[in-house]
């Protein structure tokens, strides 16, 4: 390990999070910034202001942060490639980065640019020293440290191969959602619904999936998970789509139209799947929710484990986190456990990935 | 289910393939025997039910084939999509490789339907100019080994009616995944020294295993040969591009590239389709002949309306042979209408995933064509 900056203070931390408040506080800084945000992301602009207000993590405790320092191995240097991942990601990107090194290179999203310069230019105007952009970066010529990418597996493996230094890979991932029979139908339903309208479903921990125990239980959440995401449409409308992205719903629309029941929004659908013939399959992003109804909680591995791999989070009501426990020990998953509706909440106290080997972690 | 009915419906559509056989006309409009069929799927098929219903389509007003609404293949891997009660199978075809949670299944009730049709076209584009007995080489398992393919059900019908019946046994040149290049060998000599071409029969996924093992050498068949090649395909470590791939098998084999004759099919059919390239001197690679019983009309992928003619859209494909399924399909293939049939455009990939939320695709680790 070649010359380790010292382990970067909380302060030093909290400072990264404090640019973040002033860029989205500031009334000429956030107007500046939704826009364009708007323009790069394809969210509504209801879209993005629930992002920066939801989902950005600017409560962090002392506590939480000092659990996230201690957890990264310190190091010379930290290029941070943000490929692929929801804005807000760079954040939470930044401050690990920092807590392993003083010196961090930023190479934004070539397609999702706009927060991560804002916010590194902020750092920069608050005197937040070591912390630059570099949008040319050149994975191959970063001679020390280590290089934190988010991305996809393939865009993984081609930066493994072409980096000469140790690559720590987020890849992409998805959140599946466990409804017992002790959740309220409604209430989890409406708490559901906030996790699947952040970000449009394109998150990591986006809930893609629901397993629901009981058949009438299933019917009452997607009768109720219907209602809830009509009404989200008017007050966080979906964002564009591209003609690709509709094909896709369209064939899971018609494909569960034949296998299983839609319930079918403007601008959502829900497919569910009996527990007569439960099956579970995927279907894509863009507010597209698969809810498979099963007999036990027993039965969810069964179901659960082909997504196994993607898996980073479990949503739950707050009285079955314990039996959600169990599932992902089970599947012997490291997702993170969350109740429903903070599935795009985790907490500022590590990587958002808690995968093999590539999270970001001293293992 | 409603036996009569279905045994009625299976005998209107062989008669198609035995008009064909005696070169005459369908022995009547295409989109009435679709139309029939979707109807009675439509009270016996509970998924096409379903897919109806949630339309709010009336089966009673169907006119016009290409409009009939399709059971996606995906449908397939998740439901039942069969009239009759699984008593009555005469066989159960299942799709290649693992999915999540499921491989799709098709159930036939009248496996004659499915055979007459396959050995008529199936001769029509690959086997029209041979006379008398010619060796049927299949670069696969054998029906015993592979119960629930239907492509090697449907070589082995090929086999039988084309080879000896002597050398039936011995077709099928894969064991446990592995290539018997020797018998392949000893039976491509013992054609050699007869003056015999010999039809093989692969998919492409063993060609591409078969021709890693060859390096620059070299396996001529017999002139007047020929090689159908069927199924997307991935190297060992790379994949192989379809033009190249074919060029590669033609000069292994020595044979010209027009006698490389790509076939589609699929589980979820009971019709194939041929590329016309051994019988049409102008037909290009990559256009496909339809029979008098089967049409692929392109559908725009987020309306799934007919699209007009040259136009590039998803593959649904009306099949009158899926007597006891779907009588249209929707595929997940880009096609467009040519003269005398389809152009074959390539698997329509999945949305490029925006954020980091992770693609179908992805999850299964799958790249390029499937």
């Amino acid at each position: 390990m070649k010359d380790a900056a010292p382990r970067a203070s909380v302060d030093e931390l909290f400072a990264i999070v404090d640019a973040a408040r002033a860029l989205v506080s500031g009334a000429s800084s956030r107007a500046a910034l939704v826009p364009s945000l708007v323009r790069s992301t394809g969210l509504s602009r209801e879209g993005v202001e629930l992002a920066l207000t939801e989902h950005l993590e600017l409560d962090a405790t002392a506590e939480e942060l000092t659990r996230l320092r201690d957890a990264v191995t310190p190091t010379s240097r930290v290029a941070v490639i943000l490929s692929s991942n929801v804005f807000v990601g760079a954040l939470r990107a930044v401050v690990l980065a920092r807590a392993a090194s003083a010196r961090v290179m930023v190479r934004p999203s070539r397609r999702e640019p706009e927060f991560a310069r804002a916010l590194v230019t902020a750092l920069e105007a608050r005197g937040v020293a070591g912390i630059t952009l570099e949008e040319a970066l050149d994975v191959a010529r970063v001679p020390d440290g280590e290089i934190h990418l988010y991305g996809r597996d393939e865009t993984i493996a081609d930066v493994r191969a072409r980096a000469s230094v140790p690559v720590r890979g987020h890849g992409a991932g998805l959140g599946i959602a466990v409804v017992g029979p002790g959740a309220p139908a409604e209430v989890s339903a409406a708490a559901l619904a906030r996790d699947i309208v952040a970000f449009d479903q394109r998150g990591c921990l986006s809930p893609r999936v629901a397993f629901v125990v009981g058949e009438r239980h299933a019917a009452d959440v997607a009768r109720a998970l219907h209602a809830e995401l009509s009404r989200l449409e008017a007050v966080v409308p979906r964002g564009a789509l591209t003609a690709a992205e509709r094909a896709d719903i369209v064939r899971y629309v018609e494909t569960m139209s034949c296998a299983g029941e839609v319930s079918l929004g403007p601008t959502h659908a829900l497919g569910l799947a009996r527990a007569a013939e439960p099956f579970m399959t995927l279907p894509p992003p863009g507010r597209v929710l698969h809810i498979a109804a099963v007999d036990r909680f027993e039965d969810v591995p069964l179901h659960a484990r082909p997504l196994t791999r993607a898996l980073t989070t479990i949503g739950a009501a707050p009285s079955e986190l314990g039996r959600v426990t169990e599932i992902a020990r089970e599947l012997g998953a490291r997702a993170r456990i969350a109740e429903l509706g903070a599935m795009q909440r985790p907490r500022l106290d590590g990587p958002v990935d808690l995968r093999g080997d590539d999270a970001l972690r001293d293992i | 289910m409603d036996l009569a009915r279905s045994s009625a419906l299976h005998a209107r559509a062989r008669a198609f393939v035995a008009s064909f056989e005696r070169a005459e006309g369908a022995p009547e409009p295409f989109d009435r025997l679709a139309c029939d069929l979707a109807r009675y799927q439509a009270e016996h098929v509970a998924p096409y039910a379903r897919l109806l219903r949630a339309r709010g389509t009336d089966a009673g007003t169907f006119e016009d084939a290409a409009r009939l609404p399709a059971v996606p293949t995906d449908a397939f891997k998740h439901t039942r999509v069969a009239a009759f009660d699984p008593s009555l199978e005469q066989a159960l075809f299942r799709t290649s490789g693992t999915t999540i949670g499921a491989r799709g299944a098709h159930a036939m009730r009248d496996v004659a339907t499915y055979d007459a049709a396959a050995l008529a076209f199936g001769r029509r584009w690959l086997a029209r100019d041979l006379v008398g007995e010619t060796p049927v080489l299949v670069l696969g398992p054998s029906p015993s080994r592979a119960p629930d393919s239907s492509l090697m059900h449907m070589c082995a019908r090929f086999v039988e009616a084309w080879g000896p019946a002597a050398e039936a046994s011995r077709a099928f040149l894969v064991e446990d995944d592995v290539i018997d290049v020797a018998a392949f060998d000893e039976r491509v000599a013992r054609a050699v020294s007869d003056g015999q071409p010999v039809v093989v029969l692969a998919t492409s996924f063993a060609l591409v295993h078969f021709l890693d093992g060859m390096d620059d050498l070299v396996f001529p068949l017999p002139e007047g040969s020929r090689v159908m090649q069927t199924g997307g395909f991935k190297g060992k470590s790379r994949e192989v591009e379809a033009a190249a791939l074919r060029a590669e098998i033609a000069r292994v084999f020595a044979i010209p590239e027009r006698a490389v004759v790509a076939e589609y099919g699929m589980t979820e059919l009971s019709s194939q389709f041929y590329e016309r390239v051994l019988f049409d001197a102008d037909a290009p690679h990559g256009h496909y002949a339809e029979p008098t019983w089967a049409r692929v009309v392109p559908v725009d992928p987020e309306t799934l309306e007919p699209l007009p003619e040259g136009e590039v859209g998803l593959a649904k494909v009306i099949d009158l042979m899926n007597v006891d399924s779907a009588v249209s399909v929707l595929t997940q293939d880009r096609v467009r209408r040519v003269a005398g049939g389809f152009e074959l455009l390539g698997r329509a990939p999945g949305a490029p995933p925006r954020g980091c939320s992770i693609a179908i695709d992805e999850m299964l680790g799958r790249r390029g064509p499937s």
